[in-house]
C-alpha cells in the first residue's frame, strides 16, 4: 500500500509566521503605550497575555510560544523602569517576568492546541461529507461507466489529482486504450497489490496503481495521478483507503446487478419457451386426442386399428419434436432423480407396440438407482424400441440388458433383425435427420436417434451404435453411476 | 344395478363426444360439461358416479375443480392431462384425483380405468364388507393377518413391505403419488425420498411379480407414483 509518513515527525516549523507574531507583539507594545496613561503597568500585562492567546489561536504552538517570549521581552525593555532598557531596578519585577511567560506559554499552547483540534474536526467533516457524496453517487451507479465517471469526477479532485478506474475485459485482461500503464495495472490487478508512486513496487512511476479488492476477487483497478511531488498526508491515504473501498464495493454490487439480470433473462426465455412448447403442445395433442379416441369408438376393424396406430405414432413424433425443441435451449434443467431402471423400462415398453417380437429383459438384480430425468431418459428407450420395432420384422427377438461395470451404468438395446443398412457408419445416425434407408417406406425423420443422443449426452452420457454379430443391431447407453443416496436399514425405520 | 352416471368436464367438443360415444357404448349414462363452472353445477345437480376432467379448463384450474368437489363428494374423479406435465398430474391426486389418463388414450385404456374407479367406489360404499382379504392375480393379501400368498405359498415381506404393499391394496387402483406412500408408510420425516419407494417397490416386485421389468399389479405411473391393478 502508499507509504505512509511517519507519523513520530512534527508538522515542520513555518517560518513566516515569525513577523506575524512578532508585528502582534508590537502592535500590543504601542497600545500599551498608550493605555499606560490612564491605566496601571498591572493592566498591561493582561494586555501582552491577551496578544499571545491571540496569536496561539491563529498560527498554532510555535508562534504563541514566540510570542509570550516577545511580550515579556517588550514589557520589560519599555515598561519596567528603569525604561528603554533590559535592566531591572525593582527585583519584585523578575517574578512578574516569570508568571508572566509561565501563564503565556501555557494558555498560548491550551489556545494553539485548541485551534489544531477545531482544524482536525473540521478536515475530519469534510471528509466524511466527501465521503458521503462519494458514497450516494456510486450508490446511483447501476454500469461499470457509472462508477468510472464517479472516479473521475468526484474522488479525483477530492485528492487533488486525476482518477482514472482501469476495468478488466471478459478475458480477465486491461485494455491497452484504457489509460495508465496497462501491464502494470495488469499486475496490480493479478497480485492485488498497489503498485507505482509512493510504493515499494516501481515507485519511479508517475501515477499510483491500487488494487480494488473485494471479498471474492480483484475486481479492478484505481490510478491516481497528481501533479504535486509531495506525498499524500495521512488524511488523504485514509480518505482514498476509504474511497477504494467504496468502489470496490460499488463495483461487486453492479456486477451481481448483473448476473442476476442475465439469470433473469434467461430464465424468462426459458419459461416462454416452455410457455410455447406447451401451448404448441396442447394444440396438436388436441386433435390427436380426438382422433385416437374417435378411432376406437369406430368398429373394430383393420382401419380403425390403423388409424388408432397412426396417431399414436403421430403422438410419438409430436413429443420427439417438442422434447428436441425443449433440449435445443440453452441452460436446459433436467429432472434429474434417483430412479430404478426397469420402471422407466416399464413405462416406454408400455408406450411402444412392439407386435409379435419377443422382449428378452435381463437386468443386473444388484442394479443400483440411477439420477435420470425420468420422462426424457423413458423417451430415449422408446425411441429405441420403436427403432427396432420400425426397422425389424414380426419374428425379430430384442434383448435389452442393463449392468454396472466399473463406475458405469451400461444399457443395451439389442435386436436380431437385419442390421444396419450397407455402406452405413454406425456412429452417423445419431445425426439430426438421418436415416439409415433413404426411401421413405419406413416413417420417421431421423429425429428419433439424434433425440436420444442428445438425451443421453444432456445426463452426461454417450450412446454408440455398432452391428451385432451375427446379425442385428446393437445400442449401448453408457451412464455414470454415480453415488446412489443410502437407504436407512429397515430395523430403524 | 342401474346405470353409471359419468359426468365428463372437458371444453373440446371433439374429445367430449368420444368419451360420450365410448362410455355409453359401456352402457353408462353420460352428462357433458364444457368448463367449470358448469361442471360445478353438473357436479352437484347430476350426482355423478365418477367424474372425468380436463385438467387445462378455459375458465378456472382443474385442481380447484378437484378441491371444491371433494368437499362434499366422494365420487372417483379421473383427470385428463397432457404427458409433459408430471406436476401437475401430482398436485390434481393430491388435490383428491384418483387417477388420470394420458392424452391421447386409446378407448379400451379409458373404458378400464373407469370400470375399476367405478368398482372401487361402489366397494367403498359397502361399509365394512371389503373384508381384510383382497386378490389380485395369483396373490392374496390378508390386511388383518399380515399374510401374504404367492401361488397358495406364503411369500415372507419385511414389516416395511407389507406396509407398503398394504397401502397400495388400501388404495385399490387408485394412483398413489411418491409423496402419499411415502407419508403413509415412512412417516413425515421421509416426504422428500421418493427414492426410499422406489426401492422397495422393486423388492416387493422381486417377490410378487412374475416378470419384475414388465409388472402386472404393482404398476409404475413414472414420475406420479404407483397404482395396484387387476384386483379381483
Amino acid at each position: 500500500m502508499i507509504q505512509r509518513p511517519d507519523p513520530a515527525r512534527r508538522r515542520p516549523f513555518r517560518f513566516r509566521v515569525l513577523p506575524y507574531a512578532l508585528a502582534a507583539c508590537a502592535v500590543s507594545t504601542g497600545i500599551a503605550a498608550l493605555l499606560l496613561r490612564v491605566f496601571d503597568l498591572s493592566n498591561v500585562v493582561m494586555l501582552f497575555l491577551l496578544t499571545v492567546v491571540l496569536v496561539a489561536l491563529r498560527w498554532g504552538r510555535a508562534a504563541g510560544a514566540i510570542a509570550a517570549l516577545a511580550s515579556v521581552a517588550s514589557f520589560d525593555f519599555f515598561f519596567v523602569p528603569p525604561v528603554w532598557s533590559f535592566h531591572v531596578s525593582d527585583t519584585q519585577y523578575l517574578f512578574t517576568f516569570v508568571l508572566m511567560l509561565v501563564v503565556a506559554l501555557v494558555t498560548g499552547q491550551l489556545a494553539a492546541r485548541l485551534r489544531e483540534e477545531a482544524v482536525t474536526a473540521t478536515a475530519g467533516e469534510r471528509r466524511a461529507s466527501a465521503l458521503a457524496a462519494v458514497a450516494s453517487d456510486l450508490a446511483g451507479a447501476i454500469r461499470d461507466e457509472d462508477i468510472a465517471r464517479v472516479c473521475v469526477t468526484r474522488i479525483g479532485p477530492l485528492l487533488g489529482g486525476t482518477v482514472t478506474l482501469l476495468l478488466p475485459g471478459d478475458d480477465e485482461r486491461i485494455g491497452t486504450r484504457a489509460g495508465g500503464d496497462a501491464a502494470i495495472a495488469q499486475w496490480v490487478l493479478e497480485q492485488g497489490r498497489a503498485a507505482g508512486r509512493d510504493t515499494d513496487t516501481l515507485p519511479a512511476n508517475d501515477a499510483t496503481y491500487l488494487p480494488l479488492v473485494t471479498p471474492l476477487r480483484t475486481r479492478g483497478v484505481l490510478v491516481l495521478h497528481r501533479a504535486d511531488p509531495t506525498p499524500l498526508d495521512t488524511d488523504r491515504i485514509a480518505l482514498l483507503d476509504a474511497c477504494r473501498a467504496l468502489v470496490a464495493l460499488a463495483l461487486e454490487r453492479v456486477h451481481f446487478v448483473e448476473v442476476a439480470h442475465d439469470t433473469m433473462l434467461r430464465m424468462e426465455g426459458e419459461k416462454l419457451r416452455n410457455a410455447l412448447l406447451a401451448a404448441v403442445s396442447h394444440d396438436l395433442r388436441t386433435p390427436l386426442t380426438a382422433i385416437r379416441g374417435m378411432a376406437g369408438t369406430l368398429p373394430e376393424d383393420e382401419v380403425a386399428r390403423a388409424i388408432a396406430a397412426q396417431a399414436d405414432r403421430m403422438q410419438r413424433q409430436v413429443g420427439n419434436l417438442l422434447d428436441t425443441a425443449r433440449l435445443q435451449g440453452e441452460g436446459v434443467r433436467l429432472d434429474r432423480q434417483w430412479h430404478a431402471l426397469d420402471e422407466v423400462l416399464g413405462a416406454a415398453l408400455s408406450a411402444v407396440p412392439m407386435g409379435r417380437r419377443q422382449i428378452l429383459i435381463e437386468l443386473a438384480p444388484t442394479l443400483p438407482l440411477v439420477e435420470l430425468d425420468a420422462g426424457l431418459f423413458e423417451r430415449v428407450l422408446a425411441n429405441l424400441l420403436d427403432n427396432a420395432a420400425k426397422y425389424t420384422p414380426d419374428d425379430t427377438t430384442v434383448w435389452i440388458r442393463a449392468d454396472r461395470i466399473g463406475a458405469m451404468l451400461h444399457v443395451w438395446v439389442e435386436d436380431d433383425g437385419p442390421g444396419f443398412p450397407e455402406g452405413i457408419n454406425a456412429g452417423g445416425l445419431f445425426a439430426d435427420f438421418t436415416r439409415g434407408i433413404t426411401e421413405s417406406t419406413v416413417p420417421g425423420v431421423g429425429l428419433g436417434l439424434a433425440l436420444c443422443r442428445r438425451i443421453v449426452e444432456a445426463h452426461g452420457g454417450t450412446i454408440v451404435a455398432s452391428r451385432r454379430a451375427p446379425r442385428g443391431a446393437r445400442f449401448e447407453i453408457r451412464l455414470a453411476a454415480g453415488d446412489p443416496p443410502t437407504i436407512d436399514l429397515e430395523d430403524l425405520a | 344395478m342401474t346405470r353409471p352416471r359419468i359426468l365428463v368436464i372437458e371444453d373440446e367438443s371433439d374429445i367430449r363426444r368420444f368419451l360420450r360415444l365410448a362410455l355409453e357404448r359401456e352402457d353408462m349414462q353420460v352428462y357433458e360439461s364444457e368448463d367449470a363452472f358448469r361442471g360445478r353445477i353438473d357436479a352437484a345437480s347430476r350426482q355423478p358416479d365418477l367424474i372425468v376432467l380436463d385438467l387445462g379448463l378455459p375458465d378456472d384450474d382443474g385442481k380447484a375443480v378437484i378441491r371444491d368437489v371433494r368437499g362434499w363428494s366422494s365420487a372417483p374423479i379421473i383427470v385428463l392431462s397432457a404427458r409433459d406435465s408430471e406436476t401437475e398430474k401430482v398436485a390434481a391426486l393430491e388435490a383428491g384425483a384418483d387417477d388420470y389418463l394420458v392424452k391421447p388414450f386409446g378407448v379400451p385404456e379409458l373404458v378400464a380405468r373407469v370400470r375399476a374407479q367405478l368398482r372401487r367406489a361402489s366397494l367403498a360404499g359397502d361399509k365394512g364388507n371389503t373384508g381384510s382379504r383382497i386378490r389380485f392375480g395369483e396373490i392374496g393379501v390378508d390386511l388383518a393377518t399380515h399374510e401374504v400368498l404367492r401361488r397358495g405359498e406364503t411369500v415372507h415381506l419385511t414389516p416395511i413391505e407389507f406396509r407398503l404393499l398394504a397401502a397400495l391394496v388400501r388404495g385399490q387402483g387408485k394412483v398413489l403419488t411418491h409423496k402419499q406412500l411415502l407419508l403413509d408408510v415412512w412417516g413425515p420425516g421421509y416426504a422428500n425420498r421418493p427414492h426410499y419407494v422406489r426401492v422397495y417397490m422393486a423388492n416387493l416386485r422381486q417377490k410378487l411379480e412374475d416378470e419384475p421389468a414388465r409388472p402386472k399389479h404393482l404398476m409404475t405411473e413414472l414420475q406420479v407414483g404407483y397404482r395396484l391393478a387387476g384386483i379381483d
